[in-house]
């Protein structure tokens, strides 16, 4: 896992599973299928996520292949910041 | 993983899979052939939907064997012959033809905005066809238009949105597999399947692990739709007879229940695609364990709430941001409730081809949104409690479950009562309780709690290296339906006692339960005001009225009058119903002219009854008493010396008081020598509406003896209709025996012999009206059963007058003439036809 990753990782246990095993979190746990991030906390990670990374996502940009997974959101995450650089 | 990636895992493993292990999709398609013996055996949904099946079982071993770059093709050749299985070969071309010009219109080179403008003109014009605003008439036959429109209604926002933010541009075959989707032709609401979500689904995972995913959940579904049948038919009350505390908990339950006709539907189709490799998300994952609103509206249907989230809650929380997030939130949900009522009429539309608007709609949607938006506003502030991999039982978890499921089947029970003033009415018997209604009321909550407190939804993460064998899902799915198709063997549930074996039976007939059959029949002849229910199954025979059909009720041959009998055949009127002639003579009977003062030599019969008597469905000369007529005067008892005049008195929906009406008011003036009245299943039904309105609108009652009836049962006028209806329901056998004793009595002075005959429409869930016959037989009168006159179960469809409206058509009208006659010469003698064979002629019935 790459520092994205770790620091999206981060924020979804300390906010979203408070208390919970950080091992059981994988790269490839289905965070939304699961019911982890639901239509709020999706939208609350848009925020942090448009916050650390200075990036701004777009409406269509909000679904499940760029946010179902850990993986997924540091792809999408990378993929803004290239095109900003 | 990349899409294209996936792709390629997919390819090797199947390659793999397939050729290496064939045992095991040798046991993936037992498992399918159990499923399929499942819906054939319960007749589970439609016809349509087993032949469906069975083209989806017998493909699936194909596509599986397929290279993966031929199975997409090949699903969507599948989902194309599929509308062939469903529909005539004219009106498959006409859908295909339809579909691709709307498909053609994504596609055109143009700008997108006008793209999305000849899009909404083709929607605007295809919906004054289905509204018969034009004046034409679709080319095709009503059925197609329920399918049409779950096809595209949604399923084009989603394309459209697709082809303007996905990186990878759609192929043919995706485009036709994901419009025309397999099992759609059997089913008008369908899950609004996401084009991304299918085409990135595709085979993305083991397929194994995915063919036996969906095979469980076709397992689940027919459960599901088990259980729905089990409560449609046994649980399901009417709400005008709510009468105590233990009712309202049975009824509010069972609207609630009654949901598992959609997440079986759900889990049905879905489980099919599954076996297609489209690994699309879980439908209704246990959604009676909603332990909040936010959490409910989130499993219900997770469909409707992805394309909500994509195409109107996203868009509308990113333009409302801007001033500030507790704004945006409230902002997009209530537009999104908002548009989820208006979308819900628009189905129907498609479906019905009116735009149901509903104060119990406006209600329910209205109620929720404003519960989620309460709980959305609290998690955003708290924030929600998840876990990874805890099932403790918890008393919290408990009471939020037990309190959102409560509240959610009141809102139901809102949703589905005809009136919100029926639904106000219905709750006031709340304060009527015993010992025993409080008990169930306490089991039932206590059981509630025990269940909902336990964390069953929390995800497994880390699965578990091994899973014993009998917990395998193949294991235990082979085992389900197993178990499902050897208790439908008649052979085994007769062992289980004759109430057990009863309910069994009933789980395998595919009719409407008998409030929905009350309403069908009503819907003959008005129009209804309730909203149509999804969960329900009489929109399926209102789907395929012909848009132009007017209730028989609306026709100028129907009057409605300010009398006791409140309504009558209008006399010398034309018209045509359900495409046939239906004339009535000058003294506003259907039948031909005769004269008032019998002729000589004559028998004369007056028959009285409802619909089906007056011949509702078959045009002049081919109701049974024109052919029973015809054929006494040709071969009857004394024929052709004596002439026979059957004289047709019935009338729409009339009750047994009616009849007596009209007996009284018309009928004996032709001084008729036989009265044959009319016994059915229904015939309760129509007498408290009728009476009640009668006192409501201060009509006298012409009768003492009734009117002496209904005062002693408290039959006050001042009553709401509701309350009046219901009391006057529970005087039902008394004054149904009055009137037949009064009917014998007044026959008997006029020197007439009366008849009951006992005659249902065809397939009608016969049961028989014992209290009348009875009451008939002591009363003097001839009762003649006919229940049995149109043969064997399988035969009544094709008796029918139309797909959807049941009454008997020609050759119905035929067998019931043919018995009758048989009767009539079998019982000479007690009919006083002088001349009658002296040889009986055995009845239909007897060996």
């Amino acid at each position: 896992m790459d520092a994205i990753g770790q620091t999206v990782k981060d924020y979804i246990l300390e906010t979203f599973l408070p208390g919970e095993d950080p091992r059981e979190l994988t790269d490839s746990t289905p965070l939304i299928t699961s019911g982890i991030l639901d239509s709020l906390a999706t939208l609350e990670l848009v925020g942090f996520l448009e916050r650390q990374y200075g990036i701004e996502l777009q409406a269509h940009e909000v679904d499940q292949s760029r946010l179902g997974t850990l993986d997924s959101i540091a792809r999408l995450v990378r993929a803004k910041l290239e095109t900003q650089a | 993983m990349s899409v294209v990636a996936a792709a390629r895992l997919g390819e090797a493993r199947s390659a793999v899979d397939v050729y290496r292990d064939p045992v095991r999709l040798l046991g993936l398609t037992a498992q399918l052939g159990l499923a399929l013996l499942l819906v054939r055996q319960f007749q589970l949904e439609s016809r349509t939907l087993f032949h469906v099946a069975a083209l989806a079982a017998v493909g699936f071993v194909v596509h599986a064997l397929l290279p993966l770059r031929y199975r997409l093709p090949f699903f969507a050749c599948l989902s194309l012959a599929s509308v062939w299985v469903a529909f005539s070969v004219r009106d498959g071309m006409w859908l295909l033809a339809v579909g691709i010009a709307l498909i053609g219109v994504c596609h055109l080179p143009v700008r997108f905005g006008i793209r999305i403008a000849l899009l909404v003109a083709a929607g605007a014009a295809l919906a004054a066809l289905r509204a018969r605003w034009l004046p034409l008439s679709a080319p095709w036959q009503p059925g197609v238009w329920p399918i049409l429109g779950s096809m595209f209604m949604f399923r084009l926002a989603l394309y459209l949105h697709a082809l303007r933010h996905d990186e990878r541009k759609p192929t043919v075959a995706r485009t036709f597999a994901y419009f025309f989707m397999l099992p759609n032709v059997c089913f008008p609401l369908f899950p609004v399947v996401d084009y991304t979500t299918f085409a990135r689904t595709h085979y993305d995972a083991d397929p194994y692990t995915t063919y036996q995913t969906g095979i469980t959940w076709i397992a689940r579904g027919i459960v599901h739709l088990l259980l729905y049948r089990l409560v449609y038919a046994h649980v399901t009350g009417d709400p005008t007879q709510v009468a105590d505390l233990g009712d309202l908990t049975q009824y509010v339950l069972s609207t609630f229940l009654l949901y598992l006709r959609i997440s079986g539907q759900f889990h049905l189709i879905v489980g099919m695609l599954h076996l297609f490799g489209f690994r699309l998300p879980e439908t209704h994952r246990l959604y009676y364990l909603a332990s909040s609103f936010t959490d409910f509206w989130r499993r219900i249907n997770i469909y409707w709430k992805d394309f909500m989230m994509k195409l109107v809650y996203y868009p509308s929380f990113f333009r409302l941001r801007r001033w500030g997030g507790t704004v945006a939130l409230v902002g997009a949900t209530l537009i999104v409730f908002v548009l989820t009522w208006l979308l819900h009429s628009y189905q129907w539309f498609w479906i019905l081809g009116t735009f149901p608007v509903t104060r119990q709609d406006m209600l329910f949607w209205g109620v929720l949104g404003v519960l989620v938006l309460a709980n959305a506003l609290y998690e955003a502030r708290h924030g929600r409690k998840r876990t990874l991999g805890k099932k403790r039982w918890s008393a919290a978890l408990a009471v939020r479950t037990v309190g959102t499921f409560c509240t959610i089947c009141v809102l139901w029970s809102l949703w589905s009562t005809e009136s919100i003033a029926e639904w106000v009415a219905m709750w006031r018997a709340a304060a009527r309780a015993d010992a025993r209604d409080v008990l169930l009321l306490a089991g039932l909550l206590g059981g509630g709690l025990a269940i909902a407190g336990r964390n069953w939804d929390a995800p497994a993460l880390r699965r578990d290296a091994t899973t014993p064998f009998y917990r395998q899902p193949a294991v235990r799915t082979t085992a389900m339906l197993l178990a499902l198709l050897i208790l439908g063997e008649p052979a085994v549930y007769d062992r289980l006692g004759a109430s057990a074996a009863a309910v069994v039976a009933s789980l395998q007939r595919n009719t409407l339960n008998p409030r929905e059959e009350a309403l069908r029949h009503k819907g003959y002849y008005e129009q209804l005001d309730a909203a149509p229910r999804f969960e329900a199954q009489l929109w399926q025979e209102d789907a395929k009225k012909p848009a132009d059909f007017v209730p028989f009720g609306r026709t100028k041959v129907h009057h409605r009058s300010k009398d006791f009998l409140r309504s009558r055949l209008a006399p010398s009127t034309s018209i045509t119903y359900l495409g046939k002639p239906f004339t009535t003579n000058r003294w506003a009977m259907r039948d031909r002219d005769y004269e008032l003062a019998k002729p000589p030599n004559t028998v004369r019969v007056a028959m009285l009854g409802p619909s089906h008597v007056m011949g509702a469905g078959v045009g002049d000369g081919e109701t049974f008493e024109a052919v029973l007529e015809a054929r006494l005067n040709r071969e009857g008892p004394g024929a052709p010396d004596r002439a026979y005049e059957l004289l047709n008195f019935s009338g729409t929906n009339y009750s047994l008081p009616q009849e007596m009406t009209m007996l009284d008011e018309r009928a004996f003036a032709f001084q008729p020598g036989i009265v044959v009245v009319t016994a059915y299943t229904r015939m309760r039904n129509p007498l408290a509406p009728h009476l009640a309105g009668v006192l409501r609108r201060q009509i006298p009652v012409p009768y003492a003896g009734l009117d002496s009836i209904l005062r002693r049962g408290g039959a006050d006028r001042r009553l709401p209709l509701r309350e009046l209806a219901g009391r006057i329901r529970v005087l039902t056998d008394d004054i149904q025996a009055w009137t037949l004793r009064r009917i014998a009595d007044e026959c008997r002075r006029r020197g007439a012999v009366p008849v009951l005959i006992v005659l249902d429409n065809p397939g009608e869930n016969y049961q028989q009206p014992a209290h009348a016959m009875r009451t008939a037989a002591d009363a003097g009168f001839l009762v003649l059963d006919l229940h049995d006159v149109y043969g064997p179960g399988d035969q009544h469809p094709t008796l029918w007058a139309t797909e959807w409206d049941h009454h008997p058509n020609a050759e119905g009208h035929r067998r019931i003439a043919d018995r009758l006659f048989d009767e009539f010469r079998r019982n000479g003698v007690k009919l006083r036809l002088a001349g009658a064979a002296a040889t009986p002629t055995p009845s239909a019935d007897e060996p």
